[in-house]
């Protein structure tokens, strides 16, 4: 099958989860016979075959004056591009990922008689709200996509529920099939931290990775961290990640001072690096429909203590691949935490089981096969 | 001739509207084909039976008029696609920057010649908000792909040389005031379509 994949964002570029998992998708897909097509943007308009993945870029508008006045420029950019490409090749179907991606998917649709495919990887409504005039069209564009769709693709099983109830979304036409782990990447992956960047040697490293607001509760587990340190002096808590650093850098260092390190830009090999030293991640993140760092970690034999909402009822399981707390109770993360840190033994166990059960569940072949089989579905 | 005309509305009364109703009826009198696809805002319009009228609604109302008239052009490609003959089309004739992406896309898949009446442009009207600049881009794109560029007057035919940097050799100031500009305007139809011939022979 040829999909043509719509994405705001592929590597190189990213600033979220959409980026990997285009990739990861992709590639699996042409490993397995398929032949995608992915058309994101770009500063310039190039073409780039990696993988055996076929990639258009293409620039946008720099006059826009907003992030949703930007996609719809993308959009059409994208379509333009879309046009061209059908005219030397036949596409089966258009992929369109997160509402950034619905202007350029609907307008690819409709000009190419395409059916389109929508994955939906978070909701307005969750990220942030829907109080303005801004939100609410993103909303709408969201709800616009899974309209035009001819299946929908979510992320998370709780996620599915609210992607149906949010968009009234007929039930038949959303489908559930999880994130994936490239397992390769962190098997071939050499760990060679310098640990002392960190930490001292004694200290056992406490991370957290996510993006700084509030959607992935770095307050919380910044509240926790006095207590845990209070009966766990061996903890070192390590935050990386981008978004209002400075702002949770200054309350958490006003908690627990030398106890907490923000190292700022962490490179992809010093960072798993980072998760293979780890004790444990912490993700105490208030709203994630699907979230991927316990997986990944897990893909590093280390286990999550992790907010028990959204994708993450189903990524740990309490108390075999991991620990669950109560979302946006600091008090909770505490107690969990230290129930991990004060018995090493039962931790690592905890991370071996997470790895066996990230193998056996979340790969990209079986996630790749899921996906084109929805791909059938689109396109009776 | 076959002539597709693309509007942001179709409502009596309205300065674009009126453009649009009169050309259809001059060219359907001269034995053309002529297909009007506009948003449907539920307003009332009357024209000549001949003329095919397809008007479509929009689930999306956008917070401000630029995002909104971005899948407006969606919902309207998908309707000329899915519900008129357009690969017979000759000639697609947009009005204003609120249907180039529409025209630039169907001309481009369809190799349709593609026509654009700029009404007035948004230097003329002052560049006041905070999507004049991506708003001017699409009217200069919109110029930059259009075969032939009309225009109404010589403020916006100043405005169309000098702020969007048209060729003057496709842009044709014909006045909907002036008698015959019904006719100048299929003249230019005729025209392009000839071009079109020599390029593809």
């Amino acid at each position: 099958m040829r999909p043509l994949f719509v994405t705001w964002e592929y590597p190189p570029y990213k600033a979220g989860g959409i980026a990997a998992h285009c990739e990861d998708l992709a590639t699996t897909m042409a490993d397995q016979g398929h032949e995608p097509v992915v058309l994101t943007y770009g500063e310039e308009e190039e073409v780039e075959y990696r993988d055996s993945v076929e990639i258009h870029r293409v620039p946008a508008s720099q006059s826009a004056s907003n992030t949703l006045s930007w996609a719809m420029n993308l959009g059409h950019q994208m379509e333009k591009k879309a046009i061209e490409l059908a005219k030397e090749q036949d596409f089966d179907l258009v992929h369109a990922h997160d509402w950034m991606a619905v202007p350029g998917a609907t307008g690819i649709k409709n000009t190419l008689s395409l059916p389109m495919v929508f994955t939906v990887h978070s909701t307005q409504k969750g990220r942030d709200g829907i109080d303005s005039d801004y939100q609410r069209t993103i909303h709408n564009l969201e709800w616009y996509g899974t309209y035009e769709a001819e299946e929908v693709i979510t992320v998370g099983r709780e996620f599915s529920e609210e992607v149906k109830h949010n968009y009234e979304v007929p039930g038949d036409k959303v489908n559930y099939i999880p994130n994936g782990v490239n397992l390769e990447k962190f098997d071939n992956h050499s760990e060679n931290l310098n640990k002392s960047k960190y930490a001292l040697d004694w200290e056992q490293i406490v991370l957290f990775v996510g993006r700084m607001y509030p959607q992935k509760g770095p307050g919380h587990l910044i509240e926790a961290m006095p207590e845990i340190i209070g009966n766990n002096p061996e903890a070192k808590f390590v935050m990386c990640g981008s978004g209002a650093t400075e702002h949770y850098k200054n309350i958490a260092k006003s908690q627990v001072g030398e106890k907490v390190h923000f190292p700022g830009y962490v490179s992809d090999h010093e960072l798993l690096s980072l998760m293979k030293r780890a004790e444990m991640t912490v993700a105490p993140s208030v709203y994630e429909p699907f979230g991927i760092v316990p997986l990944e970690a897990a893909a590093c034999e280390t286990p999550t203590v992790g907010s028990y909402t959204g994708g993450m009822k189903d990524t740990i399981i309490h108390e075999y691949t991991g620990l669950h707390t109560y979302p946006a109770d600091p008090a909770s993360i505490a107690h969990e935490v230290e129930r991990a840190l004060s018995d090493p033994g039962w931790s690592d166990w905890m991370g071996e089981n997470a790895r066996e059960r990230v193998e056996d569940n979340f790969r990209w072949e079986q996630i790749s096969a899921w996906t084109t089989g929805i791909y059938s579905d689109a396109l009776k | 001739m076959k002539i597709l005309l693309l509007s942001k509305e179709l409502r009596d009364g309205e300065a674009v509207s009126e453009y649009v109703k009169n050309l259809a009826e001059y060219l359907v009198s001269e034995n053309n084909e002529v297909t009007i696809v506009s948003f449907d805002d539920g307003s009332y319009y009357s024209i000549d039976d001949k003329v095919n009228v397809n008007r479509f609604p929009l689930n999306f109302e956008g917070d401000n008029l630029y995002n909104w008239s971005m899948m407006m052009n969606n919902e309207m490609k998908g309707r000329v696609v899915e519900e008129t003959e357009v690969e017979e089309f000759d000639v697609i004739h947009a009005n204003d920057w609120t249907t180039v992406p529409g025209a630039i896309s169907l001309s481009k898949q369809f190799e349709t010649a593609f026509a654009l009446t700029l009404h007035s442009t948004e230097n003329e009207r002052g560049f006041g908000s905070e999507e004049s600049e991506v708003i001017s881009e699409l009217e200069w794109q919109g110029t930059y792909e259009a075969d032939k560029v009309l225009v109404n007057r010589d403020e916006t035919r100043n405005s169309v040389l000098f702020d969007l940097d048209t060729p003057e050799e496709k842009l044709h100031m014909i006045d909907p005031m002036k008698e015959g500009w019904q006719h100048r305007i299929l003249n230019t139809y005729k025209e392009v379509i000839t071009d079109e011939k020599q390029v593809k022979n």
